[in-house]
C-alpha cells in the first residue's frame, strides 16, 4: 500500500477512529489523539501485512484497540478525562456536556471490553461481526459483553441521576 | 433498556475538529520512515560486511586446506621458522580445515539465500 493510499484511507477513517478512542480513553481526546496517532503510525509501518482479508477499518479500530491496551498495561489511570471534566468552569458547562460528562464517567466504571464493545456496537454502530474481529473474541462473548455492558452503565448512570 | 440505547446512539462522543491531526500523524509517520530506512541501511551493511567475511574465510580456508593437502610436510622434521611452523600446523589440523570449510561454505550459502529474498542495496 502506498503512503497515498494509506493516507486517503485514514482520512476517511480518522473520525470514526478517534471517537473510538475518545469513548475509550473516557473523553480525554489529547489522549485519544495521541493514541490514534500511534495506532495509525503502527498501521503504516504494517501495512505491507495487511492482505485485504477484512475491511481496512476493522484492521485500524484492532490496531487502536491493541494500542489502547498496551497504554492501560504501562499506565495505571490516575487523572482521568471525566476528572478534568468536573474541573470545567461553571460557564463552560452546559446540558451536552453534562450528559458526556455522566457517559464518560458511567464508562469510565466499565472493563475494558465492555467499553470498546458498547462504543463499537453503539458509537460506531458496527455489526457484532465485525467487534468480534476487532476485539479478537467470539460474536456470542461479544453478545454477553455488551449484555453486561448496558446493565453495568444503566446501574452508574442511575447512580448518577439518584 | 432502550432509553439507554438511545441515550447511547444519541450521545455519541464528539471529536474536536483538528485539522493539524493528519499533518501530526504525517510528520511521525515520516519520522518513522526515517528511522526504518537508517536501520535498513545498518542491516544492510552488516549483511555486506558478513558476506565480505565470510567470503575472505571461505578463499583462506580452502588455499589453506589445499596447502596441506597437496604440500604435506612431516610436523617432526620442520624448521622452526614461522612458515614451516604454520604448514607444520596446517598438515596436522587439516581434516578439522575441511570441516570448518564446509561450515563458511554452508553459512555463506545461507546469507546469500536469505539476501535475495530480503534485498540488499549495495
Amino acid at each position: 500500500m502506498t503512503e497515498e493510499r494509506f493516507i486517503s484511507q485514514v482520512r476517511e477513517q480518522q473520525e470514526p477512529l478517534r471517537r473510538f478512542l475518545l469513548a475509550l480513553c473516557n473523553g480525554d481526546d489529547a489522549l485519544a489523539d495521541d493514541l490514534a496517532q500511534d495506532a495509525l503510525v503502527r498501521a503504516y509501518v504494517a501495512s505491507g501485512s495487511f492482505l485485504g482479508l477484512s475491511k481496512f477499518s476493522t484492521w485500524l479500530f484492532r490496531i487502536a484497540y491493541n494500542c489502547y491496551i498496551d497504554y492501560c498495561r504501562k499506565n495505571k489511570p490516575e487523572k482521568t478525562g471525566v476528572e478534568e471534566a468536573q474541573t470545567l468552569p461553571a460557564q463552560e458547562t452546559s446540558d451536552a456536556s453534562f450528559r458526556y460528562q455522566q457517559l464518560y464517567q458511567a464508562l469510565e466504571k466499565l472493563p475494558e471490553k465492555e467499553k470498546a464493545a458498547i462504543a463499537l456496537f453503539y458509537f460506531e454502530e458496527l455489526s457484532i461481526k465485525e467487534i468480534s474481529a476487532i476485539l479478537n473474541i467470539p460474536q456470542g462473548t461479544i453478545k454477553y459483553h455488551l449484555s453486561t455492558g448496558r446493565q453495568h452503565l444503566k446501574q452508574h448512570l442511575q447512580t448518577w441521576n439518584s | 433498556m432502550e432509553q439507554l440505547e438511545d441515550f447511547l446512539r444519541n450521545n455519541k462522543p464528539v471529536v474536536k475538529d483538528d485539522p493539524t491531526f493528519l499533518l501530526k500523524t504525517r510528520q511521525r509517520m515520516e519520522a518513522v520512515e526515517g528511522i526504518k530506512a537508517e536501520v535498513d541501511r545498518q542491516r544492510s551493511h552488516g549483511c555486506k560486511a558478513l558476506i565480505v567475511a565470510l567470503i575472505v574465510g571461505l578463499a583462506v580456508g580452502s588455499a589453506a586446506t589445499a596447502i596441506a593437502y597437496l604440500y604435506p610436510v612431516d610436523a617432526n622434521s620442520v624448521g622452526e621458522g614461522l612458515l614451516d611452523s604454520v604448514r607444520a600446523f596446517l598438515t596436522t589440523w587439516k581434516q578439522y580445515l575441511i570441516y570448518i570449510v564446509a561450515v563458511l561454505a554452508i553459512t555463506l550459502g545461507l546469507v546469500l539465500t536469505r539476501s535475495s529474498k530480503n534485498p540488499i542495496r549495495l
